[in-house]
């Protein structure tokens, strides 16, 4: 009876070695589904050119303010950028843009066109660069305000989309000579922006020179790579007058899950409400700052948090009063501030959200908040997109919050939805 | 009561003896130098995605990898080869130096580890990754497992815990080839000691000077259903300068 007793208790732990030893060892159902997969077909990149070209539908409906009716909203774009390679070192980049918008943005044509780069880069071993034509040189590591973007202003002829990301890929670059040299962790370049035209274009198809080179214009960049966790750029700007600036940017990576970025400028220069009178523009010194955090939580959402701030703009207060006395300089400075690509208000937040996957595979949604400190205007949008292989469609809603007298409640269309639609070739 | 002691007895045993057999650590180190060339080298990667068995995406990227001389790990450049709309694109990863870079933005964005791992880039770690630089190895028994085939092979089974704080995954269960140190199934854990990958190793073939595993079958861990072919193809011994490495640099990456 012992030894039966012992015999079963010797099988039992035999038996229990055995199965924890093999189980995870040898593989069962899932993983053998799993191994029975095959590849999809090897498609060996192309080495040389490249291209990338897509065309853009959207149709929407957008209702205007103080129930004044709904506007009927449409869009057709041609998006184009073509890479080449013409001998060892050299290269050839063309980007181009054409957008038939209806009804068109305040002052533009229903056709507009953005050449946003058109420039020859030449590279030496590596780590010397020297681009020159129509460039797009964009710096800091804002979402929403990017006080070190020096060459920002005026650059954009369409407005798309409420996403910042997409003002980024939409703008103008500015025709520089442009010098880096690039070392192990760190470079410094050089651009010289030269004054070509007088003033911005109100014709859809000009190449829109006068908005970006309108003004002598040069910029020193210093990137560093202080460690793996921690880089930092330092910047010089000077234009033509006595118009100049230094600024400064960081981004950490705090832990394993959040990444931090800050950016400021100190300048002399115009305020906002003088750059909208015209004529005389008094200089004053001050700052602008631009300082966040992005989250990265469970399920594939990133959430992240902007603070934004513009000394150039105009206080609170006085930002109310010149709506009381004077409503159309009000609505003239907020158009200068976009223009701008600056803040209208002296205070602001941007709450910026991804969600990859949501609930299906190449569902993703993006949606933004912004906040305007000196008047509690807000402005909300959302965006969900569905990728297939070569074709995506979004729709995406926005809606502002604030009356006529506030920053956002100047935005005509005060609640839209759009659906867009793209095919990738 | 005396089942349930020598069930414990048992998982005592095998989770506490290391078991007899060749340096853990001098295995891990030769099924790294299968995984990895010793040297900088690019090689084109096709990713086909599955659900439930069937096919829900695929994308081709090109992976340039440098062997950096401190610490020994592979720093890579990711360059975005297809769908059409990334093409161009790039993904950055120097240590935790991580970046990506939208060509249509011009705008270069530090990520965090956990950013990375919403893509597919990050898949590319469970290939490339230098295991014997950064984890300790144990071996935990020399058993038969079956192979990314489904052929049965005699392989040794080491427990990896990380050395390192700022690493992907905290530890690791590789199972090795007992006779030539191929890397044949791993599984990939999470500090809470959730698994996170599986990965099989197979297709081996001869690729700058030894036998390679061209295929790696990643099965997520927390929905098995959910699988990720990684097909690698056009292996290039080939420079992949410092100044490469650099976030100034994406903008001016040019695929050779």
């Amino acid at each position: 009876m012992i030894l039966g007793t012992f015999a079963r208790h010797v099988l039992l732990s035999t038996l229990v070695m055995v199965g924890f030893a093999a189980a995870p060892a040898l593989a069962g159902g899932p993983d053998d589904e799993a191994l029975s997969l095959g590849s999809a077909p090897v498609q060996s990149p192309q080495t040389g050119s490249e291209l990338r070209l897509f065309v853009e539908g959207a149709i929407g409906i957008g209702e205007l303010h103080d129930n004044a009716g709904n506007q009927f909203l449409r869009r057709v774009s041609i998006d184009f950028r073509y890479l080449a390679p013409l001998a060892p070192g050299w290269r050839a980049v063309f980007s181009d843009r054409l957008d038939a918008i209806k009804p068109p943005d305040l002052g533009a044509d229903t056709v507009t066109n953005s050449l946003r780069e058109a420039y020859l880069s030449w590279q030496a071993g590596g780590s010397t660069l020297v681009d020159v034509g129509r460039v797009n040189l964009r710096y800091g590591p804002g979402y929403g305000y990017n006080p070190t973007d020096f060459f920002r202003d005026n650059s954009l002829r369409t407005i798309t989309s409420l996403d910042p990301l997409t003002w980024r890929e939409n703008r103008l670059g500015t025709v520089v000579i442009h010098g880096q040299h690039l070392w192990k962790d760190g470079s410094v370049s050089l651009a010289f922006s030269p004054r070509l035209d007088d003033a911005p274009s109100q014709n859809g198809l000009n190449p829109d020179l006068g908005a970006t080179n309108n003004r002598n214009r040069g910029l020193l960049v210093l990137s560093t790579r202080f460690s793996e966790r921690l880089s930092g750029q330092l910047l010089a700007y000077e234009e033509s007058g006595p118009q100049a600036g230094v600024g400064a940017s960081g981004t950490v990576l705090v832990s394993d899950a959040i990444t931090a970025f800050v950016e400021g400028m100190r300048g002399r220069e115009p305020s906002v409400l003088s750059r909208t009178l015209g004529a005389a523009q008094p200089l004053m010194t001050r700052n602008r700052l631009a300082a966040g955090l992005t989250v990265t939580v469970a399920g594939s959402l990133s959430l992240t948090g902007e603070y934004e701030y513009n000394g150039f703009a105009l206080a609170a207060a006085d930002f109310a009063a010149l709506g009381r006395s004077q409503p159309s300089l009000q609505t003239a400075y907020v158009q200068t501030a976009l223009q701008r690509q600056d803040l209208a208000s002296r205070h602001a937040w941007l709450v910026y959200v991804t969600q990859k996957d949501l609930g299906l595979k190449n569902l993703n949604l993006t949606a933004l908040a912004r906040f305007n400190a000196g008047d509690n205007s807000w402005l909300g949008w959302v965006e969900l997109r569905h990728h297939w292989d070569q074709f995506d469609l979004a729709l995406q809603l926005q809606q502002q919050g604030g009356d006529d007298a506030t920053a956002y409640g100047k935005i005509p269309v005060w609640r839209s939805g759009r659906l867009v639609a793209s095919y990738f070739f | 009561m005396k089942a349930s002691l020598i069930i414990f007895v048992a998982l005592a045993l095998r989770q506490g003896l290391a078991v007899a057999g060749p340096a853990a650590q001098d295995v891990l180190a030769a099924s790294d130098a299968i995984r990895n060339p010793g040297r900088s080298f690019s090689v084109t990667v096709t990713l086909t995605e599955f659900q439930a068995g069937k096919q829900v995406d695929t994308s081709t990227l090109t992976s340039y990898a440098r062997a950096q001389e401190q610490g020994g790990q592979f720093a890579s450049l990711i360059r975005f080869v297809l769908p059409a709309r990334d093409a161009g694109k790039l993904m950055l990863k120097n240590g935790n130096d991580l970046w990506f870079y939208d060509p249509a933005t011009k705008a270069s964005v530090r990520l965090s580890p956990q950013q990375r791992l919403m893509g597919q880039a990050s898949n590319g770690d469970v290939v490339t990754v230098n295991m014997a630089k950064d984890y300790r190895a144990t071996l935990l028994d020399e058993e038969e497992v079956q192979d990314g085939e489904r052929r049965k092979r005699k392989a040794y089974k080491l427990s990896l815990a990380a050395t390192a704080s700022d690493v992907t995954y905290p530890s690791i269960e590789i199972w090795i080839d007992a006779e030539n140190n191929q890397p044949l199934k791993a599984r990939f854990f999470a500090e809470s000691g959730r698994l996170l990958k599986t990965a099989y190793y197979r297709r081996f073939q001869q690729q700058l000077g030894a036998e390679r595993p061209t295929e790696t079958v990643i099965i997520d861990g927390l929905n098995p259903q959910s699988v990720t072919l990684l097909r690698f193809s056009d292996y290039s011994a080939r420079p992949v300068p410092e100044t490469w490495l650099h976030r100034d640099y994406l903008p001016r990456f040019q695929p050779e």
